[in-house]
């Protein structure tokens, strides 16, 4: 008998005329792990919200089919008994808290449904040590990181004992080592305690072996619901890219059975290029525009030259006409032709910084940014990264040392006045919109810049895909969407050095593609381009250099592949897969070509 | 630099007190603090209230609140000779204003002026040594069964404050690098730049709320009758505690019905009323409050004195 079982469920929400699920149908076993994935908008959280009960209890909005749980009707089963059995996890671990305290927000949900208090005492005690939050538990919640905010709010449901456990993406606001850390949890909590698990993710490197079943999701419908190696195949033969790396690669190169994880992925590498020298193949170009092409000779010299920042075309590029970006970016272009390239866009001399608390942010900075290039700055929480961004916006002074953008010494010029040379994408879009149209927002920085338009506010909203949107307000858009409002009302000045903090927050692949797709295009009129981020994949595809932050030091920076050859956790997953095997391999692109001659080789061998 | 105003946990002994003893503490103080008009019984209590701030570690978050505070009793220092000419020592006449005619500057009036700052200072304090012991969700235990809603409430909007800080400044940092100069433009202008920041303020907290109302949901609020999940101790320290801050307020009791702790500003000065009697009598009060910083220190330097209360 299934859990849940969902017959024909289609969903309206209120106010709207598309679907938000449609002809759903699916069962899902006690105990069993089902990862959900699918583009921004395919309707995940939706179907999450409705196996939860919360739509349309909570939504409103129309319904249409049957669900089952247990097999009773979930419209019958009274909300306390609903939420005693089925708990959910939402991405945003800020908004999910409500109490001040750990202890007590943790005991939040066990006072809903009335418990006695030595059984809340005891469950409160046996999830916070499960947990890890009993020296927590008097702190504020306000105080936690985000990791251990995520941690309160699932201990919180863990608490009501539910038999499945719903997880809205609650790793995208996370860093990876957190991320990591809350997958253990949910997987433990799925082998040990045979708690059914339904997940929905983007970030796939770290869940998509966990998974029992992998369902797609698009336009509302499931459109595949396999095992993990099955949906890979079938991913990868219909265009879909909703895959980890390695099972990625393994499906391009059509191996017959799907490794999923590094270690088993390394298996199947170390017999294939154990039966042929790779050496004697053509070996793959980092800048080769295409998965299906032909490989050729491999340049990793690893320069991050302007040269070598290429605009580089994914599989699932939208943006694709190039004279978009050619008659967008001509006039920051004409002005970067002044540029040389060896000029420094920001410079910046033995910085210190110390916030007014005490707490020593920035020790001894030394960096440099030239015209067309792009740096991206890892490292965990609290080591810098953010407060780095925010002194080359000026929006804080130096302590000591020296920041100057353009000839322009941070400390002396306002932020106000730094805008027209550089853009800062903070970590929440939310924060840029509050204009009635997706125009008004863009314009508005022109109008405070006294910028004149000439067109440019129109071409901008072309390459961002928003100009259908351009008289609807923002607030009506998809995150995605907002993202790109938010980027559109920085760009809108035609910065000279770009700052992105965490900007593939809640992205799928194909937005993240796209988003790369742009800043490459950015590239080459001369903007150069400091991102901040977590996301070691998206930092992989487009940054050629890298900077490690360590407790407000820099640990290393150089060229990407050097940086990241050398690093053991800050590393793409396809590159662990390859260390030791084939050190010159960093990206997708570049294992597949490389690889797949050999296993063309190797099956006509054998 | 904001997190120092409010609570922080610190595992120190005034922050292990339980909250009726604590609150019971606080409020005499208030009360206190508004019935004593002696400067010497004010002086007094001040520093009772800041023994119990450096007890609770609480003294740098306390330089914060007296900047804040030291401005608004210098105001009051000077508003009041200038509204009031009440007195009989007049320092100086000022030349006929328009509207007001001459006004006189009278020796109690700035004498009752600098005593109403002080009295603002400790109301600060106390403010201050309120948001230093006291847990919100704690406090929040103690109230009672019918007024449970209004109680998390509190706690919901005590839990936001700070976000909702940190949003705002957030934004700002958003509007400046947007070209925003919100040092330039007339005053008019200056406000519709301000008021464009809390509108953003406005619509994204409104789209968190639904989002938090949803998970609220989830974790079946309202779906019936709730019980409050209760973890607070009653250890003989709250008893120490409560039984002195009492008593402490039963003999201010007896000395304000005594004439004693007042003193009459615009009768011309005099002799302190009482005398030398309300020495004793402040010891004994000031003692009494006194109490639970002094038991902090001990139970720091003396591991058995912890140990049994």
């Amino acid at each position: 008998m299934p859990l849940f079982r969902v017959e024909n469920l289609s969903y309206f929400y209120p106010d709207s005329k598309k679907p938000a699920l449609q002809g759903i149908n699916l069962e899902i076993g006690e105990g069993e792990f089902l990862l959900v994935t699918g583009g921004s908008g395919s309707g995940k959280s939706s179907l999450a919200r409705a196996v939860a009960g919360l739509i349309p209890d909570f939504y409103g909005g129309k319904i249409g089919g049957r669900l089952y749980f247990k097999e009773q009707d979930i419209r019958f089963i009274d909300r306390r008994s609903l939420a005693q059995n089925i708990g959910i996890v939402f991405q945003d671990p800020e908004k999910q808290l409500v109490m001040t305290g750990v202890e007590t927000e943790i005991a939040f949900g066990m006072e809903n449904i009335a418990l006695s208090q030595p059984e809340m005492l005891r469950r409160s005690a046996e999830v916070m040590s499960f947990f890890d939050l009993t020296d927590l538990k008097q702190e504020f919640t306000a105080n936690l990181s985000g990791g251990q905010k995520q941690k309160v709010a699932l201990a919180s449901i863990l608490a009501m004992q539910p038999s499945v456990l719903i997880l809205d993406e609650p790793t995208s606001q996370l860093d990876p080592l957190a991320a990591e850390e809350i997958l253990n949890l949910v997987k433990r909590l799925n082998e040990e305690m045979n708690i059914t698990i339904i997940l929905i993710e983007q970030r796939l490197e770290r869940c998509f072996h966990l998974a029992d079943r992998v369902a797609v999701m698009e336009n509302g419908r499931i459109i595949k619901c396999a095992t993990p190696e099955e949906t890979a195949v079938w991913e990868v033969k219909n265009g879909y890219p909703f895959l980890p790396p390695v099972a990625a690669f393994f499906s391009h190169i059509e191996a017959q059975d799907i490794p999923l994880t590094i270690k088993t992925g390394r298996k199947l590498l170390h017999n294939i290029y154990r039966e042929s020298n790779p050496y004697q193949v053509p070996a793959p170009a980092s800048e080769q525009s295409d998965l299906n092409a032909k490989p050729r000779k491999a340049d990793n010299k690893g320069d991050h030259s302007i040269r070598d920042c290429t605009r580089r075309k994914t599989d699932f590029t939208l943006f694709t006409i190039k004279e978009k970006y050619q008659l967008l970016f001509s006039k920051c272009r004409s002005r970067a032709g002044k540029i040389s390239p060896e000029t420094p866009v920001a410079q910046i001399n033995k910085l210190w910084y110390t916030y007014p608390n005490g707490k020593e942010a920035l020790r001894d900075i030394d960096f440099s940014i030239t015209a067309g290039e792009f740096v991206a700055i890892l490292g965990d929480n609290g080591s810098g990264k953010t407060t780095l961004l925010k002194q080359l916006a000026g929006l804080i002074g130096p302590g000591r040392g020296q920041i100057t953008i353009m000839n322009n010494a941070i400390g002396n010029t306002p932020p106000q006045q730094l805008a027209r040379l550089v853009g800062y994408l903070s970590q929440n879009p939310n924060d840029y919109l509050f204009h009635d149209t997706v125009e008004e927002e863009l314009k508005f920085t022109q109008a405070n810049l006294g910028q004149i338009d000439n067109g440019h506010i129109e071409r901008l909203l072309r390459r961002l895909n928003l100009y259908p949107l351009s008289q609807v307000n923002p607030r009506d858009l998809s995150s995605g969407e907002r993202q790109r409002v938010a980027l559109g009302s920085v760009l809108a000045a035609s910065p000279r050095l770009l700052l992105l903090d965490e900007p593939t927050r809640g992205l799928d692949q194909r937005m993240k593609a796209d988003l790369n797709n742009l800043l490459q295009d950015l590239l080459q009129t001369g903007v150069a381009i400091i991102l901040v981020t977590h996301d070691i994949e998206f930092a992989n595809q487009g940054a050629r250099r890298l900077v490690m932050l360590f407790d407000g030091r820099i640990a290393c920076d150089g060229p990407r592949n050097e940086v990241l050859g050398s690093s053991m956790f800050y590393v793409p997953q396809i590159r662990r897969m390859f260390k030791g095997i084939d050190d010159e391999i960093f990206t997708l692109r570049e294992a597949v070509a490389r690889v797949r001659p050999l296993w063309a080789a190797r099956l006509i061998a054998k | 630099m904001i997190d120092q105003f409010f609570y922080t946990e610190k595992g120190n002994f005034m922050q292990t007190l339980h909250p009726a003893a604590s609150l019971t503490y606080i409020a005499v103080l208030l009360v206190l603090v508004l019935a004593f008009s002696h400067p010497l019984y004010l002086i007094g209590l001040m520093l009772s209230v800041v023994l119990a701030i450096w007890a609770a570690e609480g003294l740098k978050a306390w330089e914060g609140y007296m900047k804040l505070a030291l401005g608004m009793a210098v105001l009051i220092m000077i508003i009041n000779p200038l509204a009031s000419s009440t007195g009989n020592t007049v320092l100086w006449l000022t030349p006929d204003l328009p509207g007001l005619g001459v006004l006189a500057i009278t020796v109690e009036s700035i004498f009752y002026g600098a005593l109403m700052g002080l009295r603002l200072l400790i109301i600060v304090s106390i403010f201050c040594l309120y948001n230093q012991i006291i847990h919100p969700d704690r406090l929040l235990n103690l109230w009672p069964r019918f007024f449970r809603k209004s109680a998390l409430v509190v706690s919901l909007a005590t839990r936001l404050f700070p976000v909702m800080t940190a949003s705002l400044h957030r934004i700002k940092e958003v509007q400046q690098l947007r070209g925003v100069d919100f040092q330039a433009g007339t005053l008019r202008q200056r406000w519709g730049k301000y008021l464009y920041m809390f509108n953003i303020l406005l619509i994204s907290s409104l789209e968190d709320s639904l989002e938090m109302a949803e998970a609220m949901q989830a974790r079946a609020f309202g779906s019936g009758p709730r019980l409050r999940y209760r973890r607070d101790y009653f250890r003989p320290r709250d008893m120490l505690c409560l039984i002195s801050c009492l008593l402490a307020a039963g003999i201010a009791l007896y000395a304000l019905f005594d004439g004693l702790g007042t003193y009459s500003f615009y009768s011309g000065w005099g002799d302190m009323p009482g005398g030398s009697s309300n020495l004793p009598i402040m010891a004994a009060i000031l003692g009494g409050l006194s109490l639970p910083a002094l038991l902090s220190w001990g139970a720091q330097h003396c591991h058995y004195l912890e140990s049994r209360i």
